[in-house]
């Protein structure tokens, strides 16, 4: 069974249809990657998993629950952690309280206002330091972070939620090179502990480390397969890789 | 690039920075023995307090609340209703002399309460309170934020104000109240020139000012200080920002509410005037120049502007408010988190300094107590 399932979603905005009838199962410690042209509806579809966009019709369920309903902070705290296309991280603060607010097993205001590290913090963070890299640099300032710095930082904050999954909208937009790599590496030792869910435009990098492969177009379910089938699929090749890859 | 650590930064240090502030404001009757200036003085732990809570909610919570007045106003109407009900007897003269004046043959119903002293302050502390959790809940909620919070804030503070004035019968408009006698606690009365008023002020302040420095540093301030930066970030990390938002906007509106029943203490009056927006506005500033991010400089920003406006505005008049505008301006161009900024920049260049001395350099510290 999947841990999370999309039926039959609709989304329109103002009369335009930007999701038409998506669905989805993603099956537990997986990576899928979820592919498309430009317009697509990828992003739109992470919005309405998160709770940002609310969707016209469809649910969306985890581990059977219905969250289709709930708001962002809802659906965070039943394990949905998100890294934003753009690095979104809190640039005034150190690395570490970045981790810190990011670590939120309690969120209660007023018992979170009678402490001032919860427990279990120092082991979690131990864990992501190593995993991200950012061992040295955890009391600098995050807004004088590299971008690929604070593209880490930012899946290492998704970290600290232990979320049952991981979406991360396009996590190497302006990485360089060797960050690519070390990505791909972190990414495939991730999945198996974790289920992702990741929002890619470049094959190159999905063909690394895609378990499975989603294929969307003009708001709609494409494909759905390995890649080596999603690459054969006449469909898609009409309508996304354009032209046969070699 | 490796660099000490700024010791504007330490925590340590900034409790040291606090414990000597505390030392001195309680210091300050050993030193002036007259009732008026000490008076004054005291009014001015009032204004801090006023400016800490900006600090609270502007400058950590990023949440820029044009009408503080409202807390600060309504707390002082409560305390001024309780002062003035002390000053009338339930069976000879139960009704305050403006009402008789207006031809009100019953006491009002909001106005039973105030008979009781304990009931009184409770009120004037609660109510207010209860307010800012209500709006705040309907703005955060609604996602309001920012400039369209501060309009929203300004209006209300106006429409209270407005509220205030057309109740003639019940609030003596624009004349306000001015309860006959001084404060009654504990069936003595509690001189507002003497020490005793001085005392319980200045231990607002320091209840307040430890109790706020705390609040910023567990999870929950640091929290708040993120939803400042990206309270979108913050929601998906599975936190309800709208309910933090309104638990720091209510704190911050309980110690103006604080301020209000001290104010009234001290000065055995209270007008529309208290609700004015010139006056809330006033707060934002004295934050903004001593440093909204220092709950400390907001205080100093405080008794700096108001102590200028004292004794420079009398020598200056008009004149005042333009050096007062243009310091403004300056800060805000030049120093965005005011003077506790220069600070922090000044200690900042001393860390980055290659270290020369063996020791660490104390230079900077007692600066920030004075």
């Amino acid at each position: 069974m999947g841990v999370l399932e999309i039926r039959d979603l609709h989304k329109s905005f103002g009369g335009t249809k930007v999701i038409n009838g998506f669905s989805l199962e993603v099956t537990e410690l997986t990576l899928c990657c979820l592919v498309g042209p430009n317009g697509a509806g990828k992003t739109t579809t992470m919005d309405l998993i998160t709770g940002r966009q609310k969707p016209t019709s469809g649910t969306i369920t985890l581990r059977g629950d219905n969250i289709t309903a709930l708001s962002e902070h809802e659906i965070a705290q039943r394990g949905i952690g998100r890294k934003f296309q753009v690095p979104a991280v809190f640039r005034e603060l150190s690395v570490r309280q970045n981790f810190e607010v990011a670590y939120s097993r309690e969120v209660n205001p007023f018992r979170n206002m009678l402490r001032r590290r919860p427990p279990g913090f120092s082991a979690k963070l131990d864990e992501v330091v190593s995993l991200t890299g950012l061992k040295d640099r955890l009391d600098v300032e995050a807004g004088f972070l590299s971008h690929g710095e604070t593209q880490w930082l930012e899946i290492g904050m998704v970290l600290m939620q232990n979320p049952a999954i991981l979406l991360l909208d396009e996590p190497v937009a302006g990485m360089t090179e060797a960050e690519i790599e070390k990505t791909i590496v972190f990414l495939n030792r991730l999945k198996r502990t974790n289920t992702l869910i990741v929002v890619e435009h470049d094959m190159g990098f999905v063909r690394q480390i895609a378990d499975v492969v989603t294929v969307m177009h003009m708001g709609a379910f494409l494909a759905h397969g390995k890649l080596s089938e999603i690459e054969a699929d006449p469909r898609v090749r009409e309508v996304y890789l354009g032209e046969p890859e070699v | 690039m490796t660099t000490k650590q700024n010791l504007y930064h330490s925590k340590p240090a900034q409790w040291a920075v606090y414990g000597l502030f505390f030392a001195a404001i309680a210091l300050i009757p050993v030193f002036v023995t007259d009732g008026f200036l000490l008076n004054q003085f005291a009014v001015y732990g009032i204004y801090g307090m006023l400016a800490l809570s900006i600090s609270l909610c502007w400058g950590f919570g990023g949440i820029l609340n044009l009408g503080q007045g409202i807390a600060f106003g309504l707390a002082a109407y409560g305390m001024a209703m309780t002062m003035q009900m002390q000053s009338q007897d339930p069976d000879s003269n139960p009704i305050p002399p403006f009402m008789l004046n207006n031809s009100l043959e019953h006491l009002p119903w909001f106005w039973q309460p105030f008979w009781s002293t304990g009931g009184g302050i409770l009120l004037a502390l609660v109510v207010p309170t209860l307010f800012y959790v209500v709006f705040g809940t309907l703005m955060f909620r609604a996602r309001v934020s920012g400039p369209f919070f501060a309009i929203m804030s300004l209006a209300m503070l106006s429409a209270f104000a407005t509220l205030i004035l057309d109740m003639q019968p019940y609030t003596n408009g624009a004349n306000g109240i001015s309860p006959p006698a001084p404060l009654s606690l504990f069936g003595t009365d509690l001189d507002p020139y003497g020490t005793t008023a001085y005392w319980i002020v200045c231990g607002g302040l320091v209840a307040v000012t430890v109790g706020a420095k705390l609040l910023t540093q567990s999870k929950f301030g640091l929290v708040v200080q993120a939803l400042r930066g990206d309270p979108e970030r913050v929601r998906f990390l599975g936190y309800n920002v709208a309910l933090y938002e309104t638990c720091i906007y209510a704190i911050s509106g309980f110690i103006a509410a604080l301020a209000g029943c001290l104010w009234v203490m001290l000065i055995q009056y209270v007008s529309p005037a208290q609700l004015d927006t010139t006056f809330s506005i006033g707060m934002v500033i004295w934050a903004g120049i001593g440093g909204r991010l220092s709950l400390l400089g907001a205080i100093l920003g405080a008794f700096l502007i108001q102590g200028g406006q004292s004794y420079l505005g009398d020598q200056f008049l008009a004149t005042w408010l333009l050096m007062l505008g243009a310091f403004f301006i300056v800060v805000v161009r030049f120093l965005p988190k005011g003077l506790a900024g220069l600070l922090e920049m000044i200690l900042g260049s001393i860390a980055r300094q290659p270290a020369k001395h063996a020791r660490p350099e104390p230079a900077g510290l007692p600066a920030a107590g004075e």
